[in-house]
Parts: C-alpha cells; sequence; structure tokens
C-alpha cells in the first residue's frame, strides 16, 4: 500500500514584528515536517516555541511569513479540521447545533447538518445532550462537542490545539483514552499539540519536540508502544523511558535558553 | 457534662433548602414597600405635617383619577404620549440597530458616522428641542422626533459596543471552518450583540419617555406632559401627581415587556433558566 502524506511542511518561518520595540521575532524557524496519512503525530514544547502557531498555519488561520504547507488533497469538503483549546462553542447554540456549526460553514443547510452530525455526537459519548446548551455541560463533555464538531466535517486530517489542557487530571487521562478510542474509529491523521510529556507519549505515534526562542523541530522521535493502547501503559518501563529522554530533552534546552538569557 | 471538647451543632433544615427569589416573594415584599410609602404619604398629609396642596395626597390622586377617566379627560392625553412614544422608538430602532451593526462591523462606515455620533450624543439633547418645535411645530411630529432622537443614539451606541466586544475566539471559529464573512455576521455577531441591542433598547425607552414628556412641557395642547404642566398652572398638585404616576407606571411596564423579549431570545443564558 501507498503511504501518502498527509501534511507537509517545508521551511516554514512566522516571523512578527513587535510592536513597541519594532524588532522582529522568530516564532517559527525553518519547520520541516511531514506527517503520513493516518498518523497521530504530537507536537510537544514549552510555552512559546510556536507549536500552536504552526498549527493555525496549517488551518489557514495564520499565514506563515515563507515556507511551504502541503495538505493532501480531499475529493470533497476540508482537507483540515481544528479542534481549539478552550471549546469555544456557542453558547447561545445547543450541542447539536454546535456540532452542525462546520458542516454549516461548509454550506450544508443547518437542517441537514443536524441530522448528519447525530452519529459524531454519539461517538464522542453526548448521546442524548443533544439539546443542552454549552453552560449546562462540564468542561470534559464541551471538549467532546469541540471534537465532535471536528470529526462532523469528516476532513482527512485532525488539528488538536491542547484541548485537554484545562481539564482536571482525571478527566483528562479519560479523554486522552477516549480519543483513541474515537481516533480509532474514525481513522483519521491527528496532529495533537500540548506541553504534556505523558499525553503526547501516550497518544502518538511519533512526538516532535520543539524548543522556544525561535521555535523549532530539536527532536522527532517515533514512539514504539504496542495498540491499542490501555492507560495502564503509563505504568510501563518502556513509557517512562520515552517520558525521562524527552523530558531530558526539554530540560536541557531550558537549562540553555536561561543561561543564554543571563547572558544577554 | 462529660470531659472532652465541646461540639457545636449545625442543625438540620428538614426540608430541602429553596431557591431565594421565588416570584411570590418578590411580589409580596414589593408591594409591602409600594402600600407603605403610599399609607405614610396620606398619614403625614392628614396628620397636617405639611400642607395638603403642596404634594397632594394618595387619596386626593385617586379621586383625580376617578374623575377623569370617567369624564374622558385623561385618556386622550395618555394615547397621544404613548403614540409619539411608539412610533418615535420602533422608527429609532428600525434605524439604529442596523446602522449600529454598520458601524461595528465595516471599519469604513465606522470611521463615517462614529465622530459624528459622538459629537451628537455629548450634546444635550434637551438644547435641541426649541429648535425641533421650531421646524416641526407643536403637533405630534416634534415629539416624535425628539424620542427619536434621544432613543437612536442609545440604541446605535449600545449595538456598535455589542457588535465590537464579539468574542475573537468565536469569530475564529468560522474562519477555522472555512465559513463566509456573512455567516460569521449572522451566527456569530448577530446573537452575541443581541443582548447589548436589547440592553440599548432598555436605555433607550427610558429616554423615551423622558423626551414625550420634555418637549410636551415645552410646546403642546395634548398629551401627558401637556396634563402635568397645564394643572401645575392651576397649582392642581393631585393632577400634576396623576400625571407622574401614570408616567412612572408607564415606565414599570415598558420595562417589563422589555424583560419578557429578553427571556423569549436568551434561553441560554444560564441565570434565566431557575
Amino acid at each position: 500500500m501507498e503511504h501518502h502524506l498527509a501534511l507537509s511542511a517545508r521551511g516554514v518561518q512566522m516571523e512578527y514584528r513587535d510592536r513597541q520595540s519594532g524588532k522582529r521575532l522568530l516564532a517559527l524557524e525553518n519547520v520541516d515536517l511531514d506527517v503520513p496519512d493516518g498518523a497521530f503525530v504530537s507536537l510537544l514544547g514549552p510555552s512559546g516555541c510556536g507549536k500552536s502557531t504552526f498549527l493555525k498555519i496549517v488551518n489557514g488561520l495564520l499565514r506563515q511569513t515563507s515556507g511551504e504547507i502541503k495538505l493532501h488533497r480531499v475529493a470533497k469538503g476540508r482537507e483540515d479540521a481544528m479542534v481549539f483549546q478552550d471549546a469555544s462553542l456557542f453558547p447561545w447554540y445547543t450541542v447539536t447545533d454546535n456540532v452542525a456549526y462546520g458542516l454549516v460553514c461548509a454550506g450544508v443547510s443547518r437542517k441537514a447538518a443536524r441530522e448528519r452530525v447525530q452519529p459524531f455526537i454519539d461517538l464522542v459519548g453526548l448521546g442524548g445532550f443533544g439539546d443542552k446548551y454549552p453552560y449546562q455541560l462540564s468542561g470534559g463533555m464541551q471538549q467532546r462537542a469541540n471534537l465532535a464538531r471536528a470529526l462532523a466535517v469528516d476532513a482527512a486530517i485532525l488539528l488538536m490545539d491542547e484541548p485537554f489542557a484545562s481539564l482536571d487530571a482525571q478527566t483528562r487521562e479519560l479523554m486522552q483514552a477516549e480519543l483513541l478510542r474515537i481516533w480509532n474509529a474514525a481513522r483519521k491523521t491527528v496532529v495533537f499539540v500540548t506541553h504534556q510529556i505523558d499525553e503526547a507519549v501516550f497518544l502518538s505515534d511519533r512526538v516532535v519536540v520543539m524548543a522556544a526562542r525561535p521555535g523549532r523541530v530539536i527532536a522527532d522521535i517515533t514512539i514504539d508502544l504496542p495498540r491499542p493502547r490501555e492507560l495502564s501503559v503509563k505504568r510501563t518501563p518502556l513509557f517512562q523511558d520515552y517520558g525521562e529522554r524527552i523530558w531530558g530533552l526539554l530540560a536541557g534546552r531550558q537549562e540553555e535558553t536561561a543561561s543564554q538569557g543571563r547572558a544577554s | 457534662m462529660t470531659g472532652g471538647p465541646a461540639l457545636v451543632a449545625r442543625p438540620a433544615a428538614g426540608a430541602p433548602a429553596r431557591l431565594r427569589g421565588a416570584l411570590g416573594e418578590r411580589v409580596f415584599y414589593g408591594l409591602i414597600g409600594f402600600v407603605g410609602v403610599l399609607l405614610i404619604w396620606e398619614a403625614t398629609a392628614q396628620l397636617g405635617l405639611y400642607r395638603k396642596s403642596l404634594l397632594s395626597t394618595p387619596s386626593a390622586i385617586w379621586q383625580a383619577a376617578a374623575t377623569d377617566i370617567a369624564n374622558g379627560e385623561l385618556w386622550p392625553h395618555v394615547s397621544l404620549s404613548l403614540t409619539e412614544f411608539a412610533i418615535g422608538f420602533v422608527l429609532s430602532l428600525v434605524l439604529g440597530v442596523p446602522l449600529g451593526l454598520l458601524i461595528g462591523w465595516f471599519r469604513r462606515v465606522d470611521y463615517l458616522f462614529s465622530g459624528l455620533l459622538a459629537g451628537l450624543n455629548a450634546m444635550p439633547h434637551v438644547a435641541l428641542i426649541p429648535l425641533i418645535i421650531l421646524v416641526a411645530g407643536i403637533g405630534m411630529e416634534s415629539k416624535v422626533i425628539v424620542v427619536f432622537l434621544w432613543t437612536f443614539f442609545a440604541v446605535v451606541v449600545t449595538t456598535f459596543n455589542g457588535v465590537q466586544t464579539t468574542a475573537r475566539k468565536h469569530l475564529e471559529i468560522t474562519r477555522s471552518f472555512g465559513g463566509s464573512q456573512w455567516l460569521a455576521f449572522r451566527t456569530v455577531v448577530l446573537p452575541s450583540t443581541l443582548p447589548f441591542i436589547i440592553s440599548g433598547v432598555r436605555i433607550g425607552a427610558g429616554r423615551a419617555l423622558v423626551g414625550v414628556v420634555s418637549a410636551e412641557f415645552l410646546a403642546a395642547n395634548r398629551g401627558l406632559g401637556f396634563y402635568i404642566s397645564l394643572y401645575g398652572t392651576f397649582l392642581d398638585t393631585a393632577r400634576v401627581m396623576l400625571g407622574i404616576v401614570i408616567f412612572g407606571i408607564l415606565g414599570v411596564v415598558i420595562g417589563e415587556l422589555v424583560r419578557v423579549v429578553e427571556r423569549r431570545f436568551e434561553v441560554w443564558r444560564p441565570d434565566l433558566h431557575h
């Protein structure tokens, strides 16, 4: 079977001009990234490493200063769909209308969209909550709706921007396992942004480690843990080895930036 | 008593806790306050603590109301004022809401109008009344114009503010999923601006009532404001007070109507669900 690339980035740079000093800031420096079809890849790094910026560039919310982004063209619908950090559901819509909104953006009528999203509401475990308003949902349930909205547009690649960052520890673990179950069912390519090492290792086929100032890729680690994965895998030595290795990479960089900070 | 530390009990209620602010309770205490003030007013006047002709008394006002309603004198004044209010108010909504939306959504429309509007809004509107009466006469037209102007600015400014405070993260959703600007306007900007529009309506309604009275004070031959100022010149304080009370009632009724509309549109707001 031929392996297509779902996403290919070459030499992506993002520059900002600081409003006060007028200095140029490099948010992303020369980022290369290939994501094969069906893979689960995490972008991991401290805040300020440009991981979310990269995701927004892929999504088209931002435009890179230079470099090339290519997405595998799909026959119909969108190439990519975003799962946002704070669920960003519309408070004036019910769960069903929120989940249907991606389709409405694609030109599907409100009524048809409502019918089509029903299976996705069930898939993320929100069956029976379709008529609720966001304020009636817990944080975890809001993120499920957020995920369903992205799944419903049937994009080839899911872009997930720290979707579990604001959840409590237990809900987060639960949602990680849920995400793997859904990923398995929906067979999507996923690019997942996080600053949590164990989250990245648990979920991913590959963890792309990034560093800040300027934002860049410093390592690309393949995670050879068998699938399907249960939460118990987090207590295995192999899992912990991956965690320590990545932690070493990030900690080393942080010391380096800290000493740079002292020098300048 | 035996030894050991003394314990303080927190007794159980024995029944489920009741939510505060039940409607019956609100009405009950509201009425007590209202009736209490009336009683004190009546009593102090009857006791001769001040001259009755200065502040009148609830019973005298009641009598004046009964007489003027029975002989049909009151209603034409009230209905004229209400008509002036309604026409001016609806006009200001029909023109003010779209203009506020346009100014909020299109930068160039903002540049075109916002300076002008800020200037007109900052001006003391009462100062315009003599001019409006000169131009439009002392009939209904001048009052409608006054009501319109008073309300219009409140509606435009609050609508504009509503559009401007639309959450960026919500607008980002539409963009992220490839929705058009027009879709973003309809599905994001409008619903998140609605509470602002309604508060504009509320502020506008209050101002519009003041506008009606002010204009009728200055020049009119009918209307509730005219009724008040006419009987003021006769030193008939009961009828002056009656006019004021009717304005008060109208204000409350209009405010409640706005609340009904508000609830209808905002089922998604948590505080209105219980």
